[in-house]
């Protein structure tokens, strides 16, 4: 195999059971036979060694036989580059990171790592806490549970009449209700049926065509939560409906902000192990986080799909650059390593990582935590919300979007916009409404993906597209991705947005994107 | 037409006649929909055609035109004369478009499958961008059912007319075109298509096109690249669209260009570039031109593109020519989407898979495959007659005939045995002794099945077809050999053989000709070594142990003794691979027949060693890289010695075979609606107790057909007028306006008024409980008499006309039950036969005589009850379980007659014997036309055997394919349109048409490239060994098209191959008498470990790969996305309901997919994976799963606890 690349390097490694420093890897990289040199490393190390220092490296091309003068020359060079200089010191802080505790957590370059002033709490984290047996009666729990929630919301609005009682009314009569979308069907003429459901039964509610609420029927999606007022018709069948309210999120709402100026990068789909993971531009991304321009990035969210796991699709393992899912979250872990140890780092599974499909997603089981150790990463399932210094974001993978983007028109939901997605679901105030569809479900006692709380930043992946914007003051972000676009990706005409990172500012929620492909 | 034939064809006929009087009589009663059989007699395709269509015309213009040009030329003809309005009665440009399009699909599908009426939605006239108008064709999933040429044809003829019309080509959008990439993809990878058409082939077609093709959604999933297009309706895969651009056009280009070259109007000067590959160098997989043109020719020929298999092998052969064997490459496709229980028989062309043998037996030919009894049942009867098998070459699938004219089984018995086993009884008792399948026996392929295929001619085995012909070359005198009883020259005593060999420079007789290819020139030289230091032992020194072995050998090596040698791994596995029987002990190997080994080896006659190594050749010591030691054997024996088996095939199992009453699911026995009274078994007796919401007993609410009676102006649902007694007719009244609409021409009820269709169906209320008592009374039954009458919930039919309850319980009296068109079928695998004998259809020379066979296939006269006869054309032969179904039926029939419609009956069937010489219908899927043909008589095998015409003019081959009979009368009395339901692909499967007698030119000409010689020319075998084309070689091996149009078209099908029984083996495929699916895929491993020519390994990954693993992810998905359903009441929802009970009845509702159901292989997947040694990708694949369903199905406060908590 050929060693060009530091992953390839730090594979091989991994491999061979050694973990190593950055700067190890990049001295390796830039010798002249770095599959030599490596070896040769690998003899020489003690044998009690599991890290590979750069001082290991150093004795090694030091003692090299006939070491050609040219060599040497350039092995000096590649050391006074200024990325290698930054990786130096970023690497004494891995170091450090690693094996001691916080009072070696200072940062070179003026990174802020008091502990004091950094908060970072977790909620809605259901990690051990599925209680779900896969039966009827589990899923019967979450769809009332997601009703109680969501109809909470809307009550102020709205005086709900249970659909069991609207039945037993007289034509003619106003009426308002809440309830879940269990049908939306068009009659002959055009108007819409809407089965709206609560708990006591379903009722239809009829939506005219030409009222300026039809417009609103386009954006539903099954199992959503609204509430309609209107009145009975003559026979008391059915309810004219003359407006409708979403959970939603308030016009006004007045976002947290942090005390400090302190930074967020919110990325996702990092995609290691597949042959188009974008090393390279990783690299950058870490190395840049060394950087004085990244010293008030105090945080790190990745919103799923660490590696691109086996199995996704028929015939993967030919499209795999590392075959094996333990050593992919190994590799993983080391190009984890590579980010500054004074970073804290939140994380959650996408529907590439090993864990259950179906959503809520419970973060990663012992074995994969104890192999993505590295920086003391937290990991909380999908979706959960992260408090940082105040700040509320929730992290969400992302999977809904698809379903979001396939149902609904394409001003409202695309691609190339997945934020205004991401704006519908923030009008649901849920993450997934829609049962049956793309977007899998494991029933629980509770409805894990009702945004109870309105987030103050909602941050998602999975489509790899960039985009991001605001609705009503809550910074909806996609993160791209940092895979480059893959054979199937082609064939379904998806461009992707890879090697970006977004980064917000937590004082203000103004964000910036940095590109490193 | 010889005068027998045309005595054979009145025969039918007449009986046909009789029928239909009967029937005519008996429809004139009134109660049935129409008041005349509704099954038109076609005589001819021209017929069918019109009758198919509907076009009055047709039929009168195909006739004339048909004698002047080809049926493709005769499809463009018509166009002009529908754009003249010479025929057919459009006065719309798109309906002459239409009406020329559907002509030439029926006219090049010979009126037989449905794909003209329901493979085309319409032909629509759009805008271009520019302002001008093109035509757009809307294709429907049943399109498929037309083949690549109709397709293809299709546009060409919808272009034609476009041009006439002076409409203006199709110019398509950009985001037009990446859509038909995009959704070629999807279709592909959702449904598969036969060929895969590269993106840049889609791209090129697209932007060239000049007719726009759409249709009609297909499946569930869309596309998400370019969606919601302007002219683009749907964001699904439009099926019927996506067959007709991939394996129509892009696939059919050459045949396509023939066409557009006679055209002056028609210029598609891309079809040039398509053919040649030669497509602009756009974006994607553009790799080093060579490279990819090697890879693309490879996968091209492994699916069994017909234009392009030459591409196959024939470059390899050249290349390795001067050093080596010349060998097909192997094909692995027939390995794919493997199934758990359906074994491997052999990977791709491994040593100890079917050796390749040429010719057809007389039950083979038309995608079948001639395989051993013997070897049926040593594959633990996983093989039966008319089991499909997935093939390696010619083609891709075929159904399993017995033929015990070949080669049977090499195994190695527990008890040290190495024997061949060709007696099936032998077989079947050594079944549980076999340790290892060494070799598969031969497997017979005829020709033609490579002419079908455009397959290069694989090298052939060494067999006794040939060797006759080299030694008749010899100065031998063979005919005073073949004279003399006491040699067999198929099967020669040792010394005869080697007599032969060395006297008259004839090349080794196969009998004693071992697979030398197969073993290095390093074995050959160890074996030599060996043998010459083995050890001559008396055979009776063995006393009883080696008996059976020996003993049946007993009269070649008698004084010789038998040859023991040492046993080492190395020699045994030589031995083994060369197929010489012997046996092994734990000391030696001990070979009772060794002279001819010996000779071969180069050993003098005291197996004296005389050659070292350093005398062979170069040449022979490399040949194939020193890996065949055939040229070694040449260099040291004392006479040629050809390949043995050149050529391995490897296949699968694919469907088992059937023989099935055809029976809807749940059964129905009358098509009356009942509604949700009868219960889930749609139980009429019940529904007529049953209190309905107005709480009068069996009175239900059901939507029906209104029907009034002219005569007396009553309303009614029923088809004769319960007040007068004259027949109704449906009665259309709109809904909106209450006015009365007559259907139009064309069969159509529009309300002008409120524009909409409208139908006749409407709700009512109904007194089943009366109209079952007066049904039972009518036809004289008691409610004892059946054990249920199964009803229909409702009715599917456009205008909602429900059967006679009467039918129904007769129906159910006699046990049968009825299809969506009111015929009672039986399925059956086809198979092919040409000549049988009375006895193996447990009938007699006198049934045969009765039916008009004179003489057997030697044209001695006909006497003997095992004299082989020559099958008529529509002559089958039923299985025993079809015979028993067909009484049945017969007796239904005649109750029918007699009972409901008051007329004579008509079989008077007592025994199975009666049933000789009866009339029934064969009719395939997705066809609309059936075939009449007569009963000769019976198999055991699980199958319908008949004349490959009569399948033929089904539209059906046999590889493994299925269809149904009917019997006649049943069709005539019981089938109606009204019945047939109201959707896309409704007429498909229904007889709208019958075919009264087969035109051998009329039928899917696949039939006609069978061969019917009874011997190949040796030419022709020596052919194979420089993989020639199978075309050269019609001229010598004559195939069934030669006498097309001639009077000996019906006749002379000789066959090169006899075989005992046609239903020798196993009567049913292990596959169908074990139980589970875990018993299934255990004994399919089982074997695989026993098969020499299988890599279980390989196995047992494919089974987790497709299988398991599909199967696991597939309902782990669907339990998070279930449906629910109430467990009382049958209601289904969408979504659990938040009241948690049902919403309807209050019943429990439950899910429908259970956690049971999703993990019901993970155990068994994680062991085979373990056992089997399967990659760590794969377990890690399964492992990571098992934790998902773990995470889904546990509780993580409440785990299963292990003793150790309790510590």
């Amino acid at each position: 195999m050929p060693l060009e690349t530091p992953a390839r390097i730090v594979r091989a490694l991994v491999s061979r059971g050694y973990n190593a420093e950055r700067e190890a890897v990049t001295l390796i990289a830039g010798s002249d036979d770095p599959g030599n040199t490596l070896a040769r490393v690998v003899e020489t190390v003690p044998d009690d060694a599991l890290r590979i220092t750069a001082d290991h490296v150093r004795e090694v091309l030091a003692s090299a036989p006939a070491a050609d003068p040219s060599g040497t020359a350039s092995q000096s060079a590649a050391a006074s580059d200024p990325s290698v200089s930054g990786a130096v010191s970023g690497d004494s802080t891995t170091h450090a990171g690693q094996n001691t505790p916080s009072e070696a957590k200072g940062s070179p370059t003026g990174r802020n790592t008091d502990q004091s002033v950094r908060s970072l709490d977790i909620a809605n984290d259901m990690t051990g806490q599925s209680t779900g047996t896969g039966e009827y009666d589990d899923f019967v729990k979450v769809f009332r549970d997601r009703y109680a929630k969501l109809s909470k919301m809307l009550r102020g609005r709205v005086n709900h009449r249970p659909t069991k009682a609207l039945s037993n009314m007289s034509g003619g009569e106003d009426a308002e209700l809440i309830g879940l979308v269990d049908d939306v069907r068009s009659t002959k003429s055009g108007h819409w049926i809407i089965d709206l459901e609560d708990t006591t039964g379903t009722f239809p509610c009829l939506v005219m065509k030409d009222k300026g609420i039809a417009s609103y029927v386009d954006d539903l999606l099954l199992d959503e939560c609204i509430a309609v007022e209107g009145t009975l018709s003559g026979d008391g069948g059915i309810l004219f409906v003359d407006s409708m309210h979403f959970p939603d999120v308030p016009r006004s709402y007045r976002p947290n902000t942090a005390d400090r100026h302190v930074q967020a990068a919110l990325i996702s789909d990092v995609h290691v192990g597949s042959q188009e993971f974008m090393a390279d531009a990783w690299n950058r991304f870490a190395e840049w986080l060394h950087t004085e321009e990244a010293e008030h990035i105090e945080y790190l969210l990745i919103a799923g799909d660490m590696v691109e796991g086996v199995g996704i699709y028929p015939n993967q393992d030919e499209e795999l650059d590392v075959i094996d899912i333990y050593d992919q979250y190994e590799v993983f872990s080391e190009h984890l390593k590579s980010v500054p140890g004074d970073i804290d780092i939140v994380m959650i599974p996408g529907n590439h990582d090993a864990v259950r499909l179906a959503e809520p997603q419970p973060g990663f089981d012992d074995e994969l935590r104890d192999i993505m150790s590295v920086h003391d990463a937290q990991i909380t399932s999908n979706p959960s919300m992260v408090t940082l210094e105040g700040v509320k974001i929730l992290m969400y993978h992302g999977v809904s979007l698809d379903e979001v983007i396939a149902e609904l028109p394409s001003e409202k939901a695309s691609y190339d916009e997945p934020h205004k997605a991401m704006y519908q679901l923030l009008k649901k105030r849920h993450v997934a409404p829609q049962f049956g569809g793309h977007t899998r479900l494991a029933p629980e006692e509770l409805d894990y993906l009702v945004m109870e709380d309105v987030p103050d930043i909602f941050h998602t992946g999975h489509v790899h597209k960039l985009g991001w914007g605001k609705y009503h003051n809550v910074l909806a972000v996609n993160s791209g991705c940092w895979q480059a676009q893959t054979d199937f990706q082609k064939s379904v005409n998806i461009d992707p947005d890879s090697g970006y990172a977004p980064i917000v500012d937590l004082d203000t929620l103004n964000m910036t994107v940095r590109k490193f492909s | 037409m010889r005068e027998e034939d045309t005595q054979y064809f009145a025969r039918i006929e007449d009986r046909l006649d009789e029928a239909f009087d009967l029937a005519r009589a008996a429809k004139s009663t009134g109660y049935d929909p129409k008041t005349d059989v509704e099954i038109p007699v076609a005589k001819d395709m021209a017929d069918r055609v019109e009758n198919i269509l509907g076009i009055d015309g047709v039929a009168e213009r195909v006739r004339e035109l048909e004698g002047e040009m080809s049926r493709e030329e005769a499809a463009l003809e018509l166009v002009t004369d529908f754009v003249d309005g010479n025929v057919g009665d459009y006065d719309s440009r798109e309906g002459k478009v239409e009406g020329a399009v559907r002509t030439a699909v029926a006219l090049l599908t010979e009126g037989v499958v449905a794909a003209p009426i329901e493979g085309i939605d319409r032909v629509e006239i759009l805008e271009n961008d520019d302002g001008t108008e093109f035509v757009n064709v809307y294709y429907a999933g049943p399109i498929r059912s037309a083949g690549g040429t109709a397709q293809a044809l299709s546009v060409l003829v919808a272009d034609y007319a476009r041009s006439l019309l002076g409409i203006d080509e199709y110019k398509a959008r950009t985001d037009e075109v990446e859509r038909y990439v995009e959704e070629i993809n999807l279709y592909d990878k959702e449904t598969g298509l036969q060929y895969s058409p590269k993106d840049k082939e889609t791209r090129f077609i697209a932007e060239n096109m000049p007719i726009m093709l759409d249709g009609e959604a297909t499946g569930d999933e869309e596309v998400s690249g370019f969606r919601d297009l302007e002219r683009v309706d749907t964001n699904s895969a439009r099926g019927g669209m996506c067959l007709v651009m991939a394996e129509g056009i892009a696939l059919k280009a050459p045949k396509i260009q023939r066409y557009t070259r006679q055209l002056d109007e028609v210029e598609w000067p891309w079809l040039q570039d398509l053919i040649d590959g030669t497509i602009g160098k756009d974006d994607d997989t553009d790799e080093g031109s060579d490279e990819g043109a090697d890879d693309e020719s490879a996968t091209e020929s492994e699916a069994g593109v017909e234009d392009d298999t030459e591409a196959e092998s024939g470059g390899d052969a050249d290349a390795d020519g001067p050093d080596g064997s010349v060998r097909v490459d192997p094909a692995t496709k027939f390995l794919r989407d493997l199934i758990a229980g359906r074994p491997v028989f052999g990977h791709p062309s491994a040593p100890g898979g079917f050796r390749l043998r040429y010719g057809r037996a007389r039950n083979h030919g038309f995608a079948t495959a001639g395989v051993h009894p013997a070897t049926m049942h040593i594959v633990d009867d996983f093989i039966a007659t008319g089991t499909q098998i997935k093939t390696e070459r010619p083609g891709k699938a075929g159904g399993v005939v017995p033929v015990d004219s070949i080669d049977g089984p090499l195994v190695r018995l527990a008890n040290g045995d190495v024997r061949r086993i060709d007696d099936p009884e032998e077989a079947k008792e050594l079944q549980n002794g076999v340790e290892k399948i060494i070799d598969l026996g031969e497997y017979l392929v005829n020709f033609g099945e490579f002419v079908e295929n455009n397959h290069p001619l694989a090298p052939a085995s060494y067999v006794f077809e040939w060797w006759i012909q080299d030694f008749e070359e010899t100065d031998a005198n063979v005919q005073a050999l073949r004279d003399d009883p006491t040699i067999d020259l198929e099967d020669p005593t040792v010394e005869t053989a080697l007599s032969w060999a060395t006297a008259f420079d004839a090349p080794l007789h196969p009998k004693f000709t071992y697979l030398w290819h197969d073993i290095s020139v390093a074995e050959f030289d160890a074996l030599t070594d060996a043998v010459a230091d083995g050890e001559l032992v008396a055979a009776e020194v063995d006393g009883g142990t080696s008996a059976p072995l020996e003993a049946d050998n007993e009269p070649e090596h008698g004084e010789e003794g038998t040859l023991v040698l040492e046993r080492t791994p190395a020699i045994r596995e030589t031995l083994e691979h060369l197929l010489v029987e012997h046996r092994q002990t734990d000391e030696t190997l001990r070979v009772p027949i060794w002279r001819p080994l010996a000779r071969t080896l180069g050993l003098s006659d005291d197996r004296e060693r005389t050659w070292s190594m350093e005398d062979l050749s170069i040449r022979a010591r490399e040949w194939d890289d020193g890996d065949n030691a055939i040229e070694a054997v040449n260099e040291v024996a004392p006479f040629t010695v050809r390949e043995r088996a050149p050529t391995r095939i490897g296949n699968r199992m694919g469907r088992p075979e059937k023989s099935e009453r055809r029976d809807l699911s749940p059964a129905v026995h009358t098509l009356f609606p009942i509604g949700e009274a009868g219960g889930s078994q749609r139980n009429v007796g019940d529904a007529a107790r049953h209190r309905g919401e107005s709480g009068r007993r069996g009175e239900i609410s059901v939507r029906i057909g209104q029907r009034k009676c002219p005569d007396c102006g009553a309303f009614g649902f029923k088809a004769k007028c319960s007040n007068c007694g004259g027949h109704t007719e449906p009665h259309y009244e709109c809904d909106d306006c209450g006015s009365v609409v007559e259907p139009d021409e064309s069969g159509r009820v529009y309300c002008d008024r409120c524009e909409w269709e409208v139908e006749s169906a409407t709700w009512q209320e109904i007194d089943l409980n009366a109209e079952f008592r007066d049904a039972l009374e009518r036809v004289g039954e008691r409610e004892a008499s059946f054990d249920i009458l199964k009803g229909v919930k409702g009715l599917t039919s456009a205008n909602k006309t429900p059967e006679p309850i009467e039918k129904g319980i007769l129906r159910a009296k006699h046990d049968v039950s009825s299809f969506k068109d009111g015929t009672v079928r039986y399925d059956m695998t086809d198979l092919p036969v040409t000549a049988v004998r009375p006895e193996e259809l447990d009938v007699t020379a006198d049934h045969f005589r009765e039916l008009g066979y004179e003489t057997d296939i030697d044209g001695e006269l006909l006497r003997f009850d095992d004299q082989l006869v020559e099958l008529k054309v529509q002559d089958i032969v039923l299985s025993t379980g079809a015979a028993e179904h067909m009484m049945q039926t017969a007796h239904f029939v005649d109750d029918l007659l007699d009972q409901f419609y008051g007329v004579e009956r008509f079989y008077e069937i007592e025994d199975r014997d009666d049933l000789i010489g009866e009339l029934v219908f064969g009719m395939a899927p997705h066809t609309s036309a059936a075939v009449v043909g007569r009963v000769v008589g019976f198999t055991t095998a699980a199958v319908g055997y008949a004349h490959p015409y009569f399948h033929a003019a089904k539209r059906r081959n046999c590889d493994g394919d299925e269809d149904c009979v009917m019997l006649l009368m049943d069709g005539l009395l019981n089938f109606s349109k009204e019945y047939l339901p109201d959707k896309r692909g409704g007429q498909m499967d229904a007889p709208l048409v019958m075919s009264s007698r087969i035109d051998p030119s009329e039928i899917d000409d696949e039939a006609h490239n069978m061969d019917i010689v009874r011997q190949y020319p040796k030419e022709f075998y020596e052919a194979t060994l420089r993989m020639e084309d199978p075309d050269d070689w019609e001229d010598e091996v004559t195939i069934a098209e030669e006498y097309l149009g001639t009077d000996r078209e019906y006749t002379g099908f000789d066959h090169t191959h006899d075989t005992t029984d046609i239903a020798a083996g196993p009567d049913l495929s292990a596959y169908k008498t074990l139980g589970s699916m875990m018993d299934k895929m255990d004994a399919q491993l089982f074997l695989a470990r026993k098969l020499r020519a299988v890599d279980e390994t390989d196995v047992a990954e494919r089974v987790i790969e497709y299988h398991f693993l599909p199967d696991l992810i597939g309902n782990l998905r669907a339990f998070s996305r279930q449906e629910t359903r109430c467990l009382d009441c049958g209601e289904k929802y969408r979504r659990m309901p938040l009241t948690g009970e049902c919403r309807e009845c209050g019943g429990r509702v439950n899910l429908t997919v259970h956690q049971g159901s999703v993990n019901k292989y993970m155990d068994t997947a994680i062991q085979v994976a373990e056992e089997f040694d399967c990659r760590d990708y794969t377990k890690q694949r399964l492992e990571v799963l098992e934790t998902k369903l773990e995470s889904i199905f546990e509780n993580d406060k409440n785990k299963q606890s292990g003793i150790a908590d309790f510590m």
